[in-house]
């Protein structure tokens, strides 16, 4: 029960910091916002029992993803602010939320957490980590093994993503180096 | 006789809705020092809500988050006062 409230009551603070900083016309604002996302979503990663997650998500989203956006704000021109926050079109907001109704309508469907019968359980894939992760990667925490290890590809990808939109941020800004 | 797990649950849920609360002032500010300490009161907040949390499930390493947590929430409040008085004089 009391379980329930403090998963809502999260859910409730994460909603209303990603809110604001999609919504607030100041650009400082809206990074503080962010911030303050960071710190509420690793509480979520924590109560789902994944404290590697959470760990790496406060260092990741609240410090270094902060401190960047601060760079790129220092390196930029602030506009002046008239409004608090930016003004919004209906049309995009029915538009989003029709998607955010079709997301929602799926979670019914997935299976409660910890569920023992729930699918993914008694997958192959999922048995092969739960019995082979500690061996091949020495981490004791199969989510972390999965995340860190196995996922290496996918963190290549991501890599890859980066390295080519710096490239291309500097062919567009004619420069050879980020000063 | 409430469950001690249940009620630190219950307590660490209050300490969120605090956070959800001084989110309003990061909302409307209305200058940029209002919004630092607003977030900072939410990271304090959130410090106390994951040692909560480690007490409720009995997990000491829960306690190492809520640590770099701490830390992190100074950290976050320095950056961003020294950037709005230097203006990214420090980064």
């Amino acid at each position: 029960m009391s379980l329930t409230l403090l998963e809502g009551s999260l859910l409730v603070f994460v909603l209303c910091c990603a809110l604001g900083a999609a919504l607030l016309k100041d650009t400082m604002a809206s990074v503080i916002a962010f911030a303050a996302y960071s710190l509420g979503i690793s509480i979520i990663w924590l109560v789902l029992q994944a404290p590697d997650v959470g760990l790496t998500e406060a260092a990741v989203g609240a410090g270094i993803m902060t401190i960047l956006f601060l760079i790129a704000l220092a390196n930029t021109v602030t506009p002046d602010v008239d409004s608090l926050f930016e003004s919004v079109r209906w049309r995009t907001v029915a538009l989003v939320g029709a998607f955010v109704l079709v997301m929602a309508a799926t979670i019914p469907s997935l299976p409660a957490i910890g569920d023992p019968t729930a699918p993914v359980v008694g997958g192959e894939v999922t048995q092969y980590y739960l019995a082979n992760a500690y061996k091949e990667t020495q981490v004791h925490n199969a989510v972390t093994a999965v995340l860190a290890a196995y996922r290496g590809f996918d963190t290549l990808g991501e890599a890859v993503v980066v390295f080519s939109a710096g490239v291309v941020a500097l062919s567009v800004l004619r420069r050879e180096v980020f000063a | 006789m409430v469950e001690f797990a249940t009620a630190m649950l219950a307590i660490a849920a209050a300490f969120v809705l605090f956070a959800v609360v001084a989110l309003y002032r990061v909302f409307v500010g209305p200058t940029i020092h209002d919004r630092v300490i607003a977030v900072n009161v939410a990271g304090t907040n959130t410090v106390i809500a994951i040692a909560l949390v480690a007490a409720a499930f009995e997990e000491s390493t829960f306690l190492d988050v809520a640590l770099v947590y701490a830390l992190l929430n100074f950290l976050l409040s320095i950056a961003f006062s020294k950037f709005n008085v230097e203006h990214g004089g420090v980064l």
